[in-house]
Order: structure tokens, then C-alpha cells, then sequence
């Protein structure tokens, strides 16, 4: 197994308009292997998404880096060139499916108009004919099993959430990208076009056209079934990193503890219990924190908890940011 | 809100703005009272368009010269200004009145009443307002009045703050609290006037803004041609234009029969523009980032 | 029958609308002088100075004929009606007293000697019924038909001033007016537009330079502007000219004097309608493209490395669209301003005519160029609604689900 992507102490952060920084990103580090499912799960505003356009090398301002490293294939994708980035990076190493399929699609321009834009993006200079770009999507999209012709020609607005979903997906993957990492691809679809949309997914991952997959979703019951690996983030730390076993059916850390109180608890086997919710809201980020950065809503906080900073060590064979989790 | 005025405060163009626009309101209020030379008096020995005179040894000192009669344009370009902002702002209340009720109306009713009101508004916005006012300005030779023209433009100009208010006022209507509103058995009226307006209140300020600057550029327009008002006291500054560019100003290199008033007019709008816009990005964060 | 062609269908339906807006603006275009007085007799009081009763009578019945004023049968012969006129006659009539005074004489008989006095002289009114045979006035709606009628046909009118018919006014003016208007309008739009989409997706300096110098330029008044450009360009620097479309001074010039003087004569006319629209447009092409910017699709454009050409282009398009719409509804007040820049430059186009014929009181010409101004807005509308359906996918879209 050869490792895909390596991600060193990474932080980020973004500027808002006075100027005040927003560390988004705090110290995540993790490896992926090539064949790898990694879930990340996390509340919304946890730093997900900013954790997303960092693995792709994407700073555009009011984004920037603080420290650490990516590598994909062990290659850095910090301290580049927006254009080598673009050229060389996206859509063939690193791929993106993005939540919300519905405004994904620019709406004035055919789905084939789109695929082909991809293709041009990130050929090598000589043009190819319409009509062999046209085969090639045509070939790419019979593989899942619609009505490729009519997909192809159609307008976003001419399609149902499920058309454009696995549009989006057809499109994030057509250069065969290393890594691929779907932000809540299931996420406003109704529960029969999630289900296709996962097993299209997983058609992808058969016929090898990509293999390695960040699934982020904070459906942890899905992900249970979907991941490998599973990291919790909490305001813009990993706070649990583990196998999808260990983190869904054992977790150490408290937030994590919560939240699969919060999240599972309709499950099957776990009826007995009510759902639990957590009180209090995330810190903000725009300040610098010293301390536990959930101490303030951890039910099992010590006073001590709040002036020293937590780093992760390991807790029965998996990572956790806390040090007093068993 | 006191967020908002506080964001407000941080935004350049809101200061600038606001200062502009609060130092022509000041200096159309106190101007007269502070400067109190008559507009109307006209002072024979000067010669038309005098730039400053000085004569018998006495120091008659015109700041911006006279006019082709030897009236003050300090004295003038104060009455003016204080005129167009009349005309604005009478316009700008009553465009912004009825656009508000049409629109809030049409938007929260929806259906058919909506279909029409918003063909209606439609209708009075293709047909050009410029038009219009020509038309009836024209055959109103006499009793042209400030209040005429400023009614006169508001009624052209409503339309446009009634689609936009339309618009805001129809985004409202699906949302949860105006429905729970209506399933506690509150009346239409009581459901806009307690529910969508105060939503709508910045909104509508905006539009308002927008509406005293449009007052002052059509009246000024207006005049320009020839079709403002006439009658004692009611010089505006588009009117001053107007004679003094029929008086050769222009031809002649007399600037100051022409710049300052122009200057004014266009100071105002820039100031109102600047204002609209700094609010438009602290209350839509969008445009921010 | 026309369900399957929704575009179609779309287009009749927007021409109806339009031809609908055309027919109430006429009503306006005849109504909204009427509010004030009667033009005829506006007319009357200027023309008939010098006339003679009869003259000036029969002049009043000719303008009121052709303003469709009075009534006519098929033949074309004006209606009259048999009106009683009631004149008032003063009758004076002398009373007089007999004042009968006796005298006694000498013999002591009484002498009655009888005058006549004049007692008072009385005015007494008296009212005479004389026929008189008056062209039968129309009513306001068949006023208003004849006048749709006479438009449908192209008259509209004479002017008071030198009695050409309007049109003919009309028709000298409009291509300096279309000349000048229509590229400067179209251009300044495209300009504008490319530079306000440019400083949504540069934001930097970029933005920071243009924006308030761009806001400048859509607050300052066309007039304005355009006395700027005359007083600085024209008259203290003299590099172009400053008034008319064309050198007078040509006699008889030929098809490239012409042409040449034309353009020296264009040049700041153009720009300072060109330059004012581009301003107001870049303002609000930037706010429409900055919305844009946060929108999945270019978030998605961008995380999937497209060029950066590309994802302009995708911005540039679709805040386009909604930029189509503006321009469809404020095409009427660009045109208006644009008119005082022709006032301005004394072009002579249709602004001009319009300000002589106010100066002048002449009626006719007013009516008539501002009824084809609002026609030229209704068809430059027309056409953007075409427009944006045939660029917009998602009209077109909800268009056939339309008819679905």
C-alpha cells in the first residue's frame, strides 16, 4: 500500500474584512493509503470546509496557510503557483464532489458544455475535435447506467437532483482522479436518489476509476457503513481519529461520545435511548485559544481542562484530543 | 441594529457619504440665514457675469460673481439647493409611499392581485418617465410650482421602488413566522405593518435614498430644458443651469455661472449613491467579503 | 397550435403586451397635454396676431379638424349642428314723464301746461335666438380615436412654429438621434458591463479604483457631464467642436467631408453618454458579479481547475442575464438622458428638436417626438425580452415546462 495523501499539521486561516484572523484549521494531520476511505464528520462550521479547499492547495484569498504540509504522492501542494495548482493538481490528483449538486451546475450551459470545459482545462495544449470529447463523455457517463444522450444535452434546470447529482459526480471524477473528496454528496436528496447516488459512487470505486475518498458528512450512521477510517472534527481540530468501528461503536473522546449520543440514538439496537443534545455552542474561532477547546461544553471537564492545550495521543488504539479520555 | 450602525460607521463610503450629504442639508437649512444676501436682488452696477466686483472704492465681493443680472450666486446656488432638495425629498416621500404599499401590497397578496399591480408597474416603468414629465411640465405654462414638479416626479418614479419592494415583500411571504403570524388570526394589515415592513425597513430606506437622488437629478433635468419651475423664490439649481447656459455661461467661459451648481447637483447624488451603496454591503454581507 | 413552440408563443405573448403598453402611452401621449389648456387655442393665441374675425375663425376650424377635434362625416366634410346661439341685445329705452304743471293766469283760471320730461333712460336686455351652423365637437374618445387613427397613419400634425407636418421634423431628426444613441448606449453597456465584471472577479486594486471612480460617473448628471466636456474639450482647449452635427460651413460637401466632419462632431456627444452609462453599469455589473462569485457553480468551476478565462466567462454570462433585464427597464431613462446630451450639444437629433419646439411652445412636435421616443423604448424592450429568452436556458426551460 502506498500512501496517496499525507497531511502534516495542517492550519489555516482566513482574514475577514478587518482584518481579524480566523484560524479555521488547527494542526490536522492524518495519512491515506491508496484504496483508502477516510469519513470526516463534524458540526457545521467545525472547519470542514475549509479543510476541504486546503487538501486541493486552493488558497484564494481571504484564505491562507499558516503551517504544515499536504502531499499527494509526495508532492507539496503548498508554496505553488495558483496556475500550477489549477493545471496540475485539481480535477486529476485531487477531486471534489461539492454538496448541493442543485447549484453546482452553472446554469446556462449543457452538462457535455461543462465535462468539456473540465477536458480543455487540463489538456495539454492541443485541442481535441468535439466529437472526440463528446465520445469520451459518452463512454464515461454509459457507465452508470442512465440516459447518458439526453443527460449530456440537457440544461442543469432540465434535470432531476439525481441526474445533476451523478452529473456532478461524473464531472468531479473524469480526469481519474488520486483522491476525491465528497462534501455531503447525499445531502438534500430524497432517500431512494441517496442510496443510487452512494452505489454510484461505489461503482466508480470498483471499476477503479478513482480509489482513494474524504467522505464528509455528518450522517454518521452512513459513514459507519461507507468509511474505513473516521476523524471527528471539532472547531477546527481532529478530535478522534480511528478506525469506523472504533470511532462509532466505541468512542474515547467526549465530544465524540456526544455526539453519537446526539446522532445514533434512533439507530437500531440503541432505541432505548433518547437522544441526547449538546449544550452550549462551538467557540469562536476568531480568538486564540488557549485550553481545551470543548471544555466548555464537556460534561466530564476538569478545571484544568481550560488553560491546558490538548494534543492527540493514543487512547486505545485510535487518536484522541483529550487527556484525560480512556 | 446597533451592530449594523456600528458596521456602518467602519464603512468609508457611509462616512464620506453621510458627511456630504448632512454638509448640503446644512448648508441648504442655515446657508440663507448665514449668507444673508437676497438671491432676487439684483445689482445694477455690476456688469452680466461678474466674477467679483470692485468699484467706487467700496468692496462689493462676490464670492461666485453674478448672473447675467447681477443677482448673487452665492445667494442663488444657496435658494437652489435649497429647492432641490424640496423637490427631492417631497418626490422621493411620495414615490417611496406609494411604491411601498403597491409593492408590499402585490408582493404579500400574490394571485392575481399581484399579476396585475405588477403588469401595472411594469407599464409605468417601460413608458419613460423623462416623457412624461415633459408632457405635462409642457402644457403647464403657468403655475409650475416646486410641489407640482416634485409630485410630478413622484408619481413617475414609484414604479421602481414598488418592483423592488415587490420583490422583497414576495421573498417574505413564504417564511415560517408571517405563516404562524397568520394561523394566530392576524389580519393582512396587521401582518405587513407588524411582520414583512420592519424586515422591509432598511430595504425600503435604501430605495428611499435612491428615490431623493432620482427627485434631484429629474428636477434638475427638467429644468435644464427649459420646463422648471417658474414663479418667485422657486429658482432650483437646475433652473440657474438653465438661464445661465441660454445666457451664453458657457460660450463665454463664464464657469462659475455653470460649475458650482452643477458641482452641487452632482455632490448630492455622489453623496446619496455612496450611502445607498456602503448600505447595500453591510446589509447584504455578500457584497462584503 | 402554438404549445409547441413555447418560444413562440413567448414572443406573441411579450408583442401583445408591448403593443398594449404602446396603446396606453398613446392615450397618455393624448391625454397629459390636455390637462393644461386647449392646444388649439394656445395655437390661436400665438398664430391668428394679425388676423381678420373671419380668417382666424376659419383657421380655428381647420387646426381643430386636423387635430381631430370636430367631428366629420364619411365624405370628410365637417358635421355642423344647428346651434341656437343666444346673443343678449341692450335695448335703450327713454321713459318719459308728463309732468303736468298748472299755472294760475291773471283771471285766476288755471293754466295746465303739459311737458314732457325725460325721466330716466333704462338699459333693458333683451335675448335674441339666432341659429348658426358650428362644427360639431367631438367627444374626448372619439378625440382620442382620431388621434390613434392619425398616428397609425403617420400624421402627427403640423408644427405651430412653421407648419411642416411633424413627421417630416421627426424623420430629419431620428438618424443623428439613432446615430449617436444607440452605439453609445449598446457600448457603454458592453464597456461597462466588462469592467464591472472584471472588478467583481479581480476585487484588489483593480476594484478599489475603479469602483469609486465608476459610482462618480453614474451620479453625475448627463448635462452635467456633458457641459463639462463641452466647456473643457470644446471651448477652453478647442479640440472638437461643440455644438451641431456636422460643419454648416460645408456647402455642398461631398460624402467624405461629410463623413469626417460628422465624426469630428460626434466625438464628445458620444462619450459623455458613453461614459456615464459604463459607470452606472460597471456598479451594478459588479454587484451582480460579486453575487455571482458566491454561487456553487463558481465555487465548483473553480475547485475543478477551469481556466481562469473560463470562469469569467461563466461569471460575465449569467450576471449578463440579469444586467439584460436592467438595461430593458432603464433603457427609457438612459434615452432620456441621452436626450439632454443632444440639448446639451445642440445635436440634431431629436432631443434637440424636442428642446426648440419647448422653447417655442410648438405643441405638436413636442407630442410627436415624445410619442416616438416612448415607441423606440417600447421596441428597444421588445427586443431585450427576445433577447434574454433566446440567451437564457432557464427561461427558455421554464418556458417548455410551461406548455408542458
Amino acid at each position: 500500500m502506498s500512501k496517496i495523501l499525507e497531511v502534516k499539521d495542517l492550519s489555516l486561516h482566513y482574514l475577514t474584512r478587518f482584518g481579524q484572523k480566523v484560524h479555521a484549521v488547527t494542526d490536522v494531520s492524518f495519512t491515506m493509503n491508496q484504496g483508502e476511505i477516510l469519513g470526516i464528520a463534524g458540526e457545521s462550521g467545525c472547519g470542514k470546509s475549509t479543510l476541504v479547499n486546503g487538501l486541493m492547495g486552493l488558497f484564494i484569498p481571504p484564505l491562507y496557510p499558516t503551517g504544515g504540509d499536504v502531499l499527494v504522492s509526495g508532492e507539496s501542494l503548498m508554496n505553488r503557483k495558483p496556475e500550477d495548482i489549477r493545471v496540475n493538481v485539481l480535477s486529476q490528483k485531487v477531486s471534489m464532489i461539492p454538496q448541493g449538486a442543485f447549484n453546482a451546475l452553472n446554469p446556462t450551459r449543457k452538462i457535455k458544455d461543462i465535462a468539456a470545459d473540465v477536458i480543455a482545462a487540463h489538456g495539454s495544449g492541443q485541442s481535441v475535435s468535439k466529437q472526440k470529447i463528446y465520445e469520451r463523455l459518452k463512454e464515461r457517463f454509459d457507465l452508470f447506467g442512465m440516459d447518458t444522450e439526453h443527460i449530456l444535452n440537457s440544461y442543469p434546470i432540465q434535470l432531476t437532483a439525481g441526474e445533476r447529482q451523478r452529473s456532478v459526480i461524473g464531472i468531479s471524477t473524469l480526469l481519474n482522479p488520486k483522491v476525491v473528496i465528497a462534501d455531503e454528496p447525499t445531502s438534500a436528496l430524497d432517500v431512494t436518489t441517496q442510496k443510487v447516488v452512494i452505489k454510484m459512487i461505489f461503482e466508480l470505486l470498483e471499476r477503479n476509476i478513482f480509489s482513494t475518498m474524504i467522505f464528509i458528512t455528518h450522517e454518521l450512521p452512513l459513514l459507519r457503513h461507507v468509511a474505513h477510517n473516521i476523524a471527528i472534527m471539532y472547531a477546527g481540530e481532529f478530535v478522534e481519529y480511528g478506525t469506523s468501528t472504533q470511532v462509532v461503536h466505541d468512542p474515547r473522546h467526549p465530544y465524540t461520545k456526544a455526539l453519537m449520543g446526539a446522532m445514533l440514538s434512533a439507530d437500531a439496537g440503541q432505541k432505548h435511548r433518547k437522544p441526547t443534545t449538546i449544550e452550549g455552542a462551538p467557540p469562536s474561532l476568531a480568538k486564540t485559544m488557549v485550553g481545551c477547546r470543548f471544555a466548555e461544553r464537556c460534561p466530564s471537564a476538569r478545571p484544568e481542562c481550560k488553560q491546558k492545550t490538548q494534543s492527540m495521543r493514543m487512547v486505545g488504539e485510535r487518536l484522541v484530543r483529550c487527556d484525560y479520555a480512556e | 441594529m446597533l451592530k449594523l450602525l456600528r458596521n456602518l460607521i467602519k464603512e468609508p463610503m457611509f462616512v464620506i457619504g453621510s458627511f456630504l450629504f448632512l454638509t448640503t442639508i446644512l448648508a441648504g437649512l442655515l446657508g440663507p440665514s448665514l449668507y444673508t444676501a437676497h438671491p432676487d436682488a439684483i445689482d445694477s452696477y455690476v456688469q452680466p457675469f461678474k466674477q467679483y466686483e470692485l468699484e467706487s472704492g467700496k468692496h462689493i465681493k462676490y464670492w461666485l460673481g453674478t448672473d447675467d443680472l447681477g443677482k448673487d450666486y452665492v445667494a442663488l446656488l444657496l435658494r437652489g439647493l435649497q429647492n432641490s432638495l424640496y423637490v427631492g425629498f417631497m418626490a422621493g416621500i411620495i414615490a417611496t409611499t406609494i411604491g411601498t404599499l403597491v409593492g408590499l401590497f402585490a408582493g404579500f397578496k400574490g394571485g392575481i392581485i399581484d399579476d396585475v399591480l405588477t403588469m401595472f408597474t411594469n407599464l409605468f416603468i417601460v413608458i419613460p418617465s423623462f416623457v412624461v414629465l415633459v408632457l405635462v411640465s409642457a402644457s403647464w405654462p403657468e403655475g409650475r410650482s416646486l410641489t407640482l414638479i416634485a409630485i410630478l416626479i413622484g408619481l413617475t418614479t414609484w414604479p421602481w421602488t414598488a418592483r423592488s419592494v415587490r420583490a422583497q415583500a414576495a421573498s417574505l411571504r413564504g417564511r415560517d413566522h408571517i405563516s404562524l403570524a397568520r394561523i394566530n388570526g392576524a389580519t393582512n394589515l396587521q401582518i405587513i405593518f407588524k411582520h414583512i415592513l420592519p424586515y422591509l425597513a432598511s430595504y425600503v430606506f435604501m430605495v428611499f435614498i435612491m428615490q431623493v437622488a432620482s427627485g434631484i437629478l429629474s428636477e434638475s433635468a427638467i429644468s435644464m430644458i427649459g420646463l422648471g419651475p417658474v414663479g418667485e423664490g422657486s429658482t432650483s439649481l437646475g433652473v440657474i443651469l438653465n438661464i445661465a447656459k441660454d445666457q451664453g455661461a458657457l460660450t463665454d467661459k463664464k464657469w462659475w455661472g455653470i460649475f458650482p451648481a452643477a458641482g452641487v447637483i452632482t455632490v448630492m447624488v455622489f453623496a446619496l449613491y455612496l450611502l445607498n451603496n456602503s448600505m447595500e454591503g453591510v446589509f447584504n454581507p455578500r457584497l462584503r467579503k | 397550435m402554438l404549445k409547441k413552440y413555447p418560444t413562440v408563443r413567448y414572443i406573441s405573448q411579450r408583442a401583445i403586451w408591448y403593443f398594449l403598453t404602446f396603446l396606453i402611452a398613446l392615450s397618455l401621449n393624448f391625454f397629459l397635454p390636455r390637462f393644461g389648456s386647449d392646444p388649439v387655442d394656445t395655437m390661436m393665441a400665438q398664430a391668428a396676431g394679425g388676423l381678420s374675425l373671419e380668417k382666424a375663425k376659419e383657421m380655428e376650424e381647420g387646426l381643430r379638424l386636423s387635430y381631430g377635434l370636430i367631428v366629420v362625416d364619411k365624405q370628410g366634410n365637417i358635421v355642423r349642428d344647428t346651434v341656437i346661439k343666444i346673443d343678449t341685445v341692450v335695448v335703450r329705452d327713454t321713459i318719459f314723464t308728463t309732468v303736468k304743471e298748472s299755472v294760475a293766469d291773471s283771471l285766476g283760471n288755471a293754466l295746465v301746461n303739459e311737458r314732457r320730461e325725460i325721466e330716466s333712460i333704462v338699459l333693458r336686455e333683451t335675448l335674441i335666438e339666432r341659429p348658426e351652423a358650428v362644427a360639431r365637437k367631438a367627444s374626448v374618445v372619439s378625440q382620442l380615436f382620431n388621434y390613434i387613427r392619425q398616428v397609425f397613419k403617420g400624421d402627427l400634425g403640423k408644427s405651430f412654429e412653421n407648419g411642416k407636418p411633424v413627421s417630416e421634423i421627426i424623420l430629419q431628426a431620428l438618424p443623428w438621434t439613432l446615430a449617436l444613441q444607440f452605439p453609445a448606449i449598446l457600448l457603454g453597456w458592453i464597456f461597462g458591463n466588462s469592467l464591472g465584471a472584471l472588478a467583481a472577479y479581480k476585487r484588489g486594486v483593480f476594484d478599489k479604483a475603479l469602483f469609486p471612480f465608476a459610482l462618480l460617473m453614474s451620479s453625475v448628471p448627463f448635462f452635467v457631464f456633458g457641459m463639462a466636456l463641452v466647456y473643457f474639450f470644446g471651448i477652453i482647449w478647442e479640440f472638437f467642436p461643440v455644438a451641431g452635427g456636422v460643419d454648416k460651413s460645408l456647402l455642398s460637401p461631398n460624402f467624405f467631408e461629410f463623413i469626417s466632419s460628422a465624426a469630428y462632431h460626434y466625438v464628445l456627444p458620444f462619450f459623455s453618454i458613453f461614459l456615464i452609462l459604463a459607470g452606472g453599469q460597471a456598479i451594478g455589473m459588479r454587484s451582480m458579479g460579486i453575487y455571482e462569485l458566491g454561487t456553487d457553480y463558481i465555487k465548483y468551476a473553480k475547485w475543478l481547475g477551469l481556466k481562469e478565462t473560463r470562469v469569467l466567462a461563466y461569471l460575465f454570462r449569467n450576471a449578463m442575464l440579469p444586467q439584460l433585464t436592467g438595461l430593458a427597464l432603464s433603457i427609457g431613462q438612459m434615452v432620456g438622458g441621452a436626450l439632454i446630451t443632444e440639448m446639451i450639444f445642440s445635436y440634431p437629433g431629436l432631443g434637440f428638436a424636442m428642446l426648440n419646439a419647448i422653447t417655442s411652445n410648438d405643441y405638436p412636435v413636442i407630442q410627436g417626438v415624445t410619442l416616438l421616443i416612448t415607441t423606440s423604448v417600447l421596441l428597444a424592450n421588445f427586443t431585450v425580452d427576445i433577447l434574454i429568452a433566446l440567451l437564457d436556458p432557464r427561461v427558455k426551460a421554464s418556458l417548455s415546462m410551461d406548455s408542458k
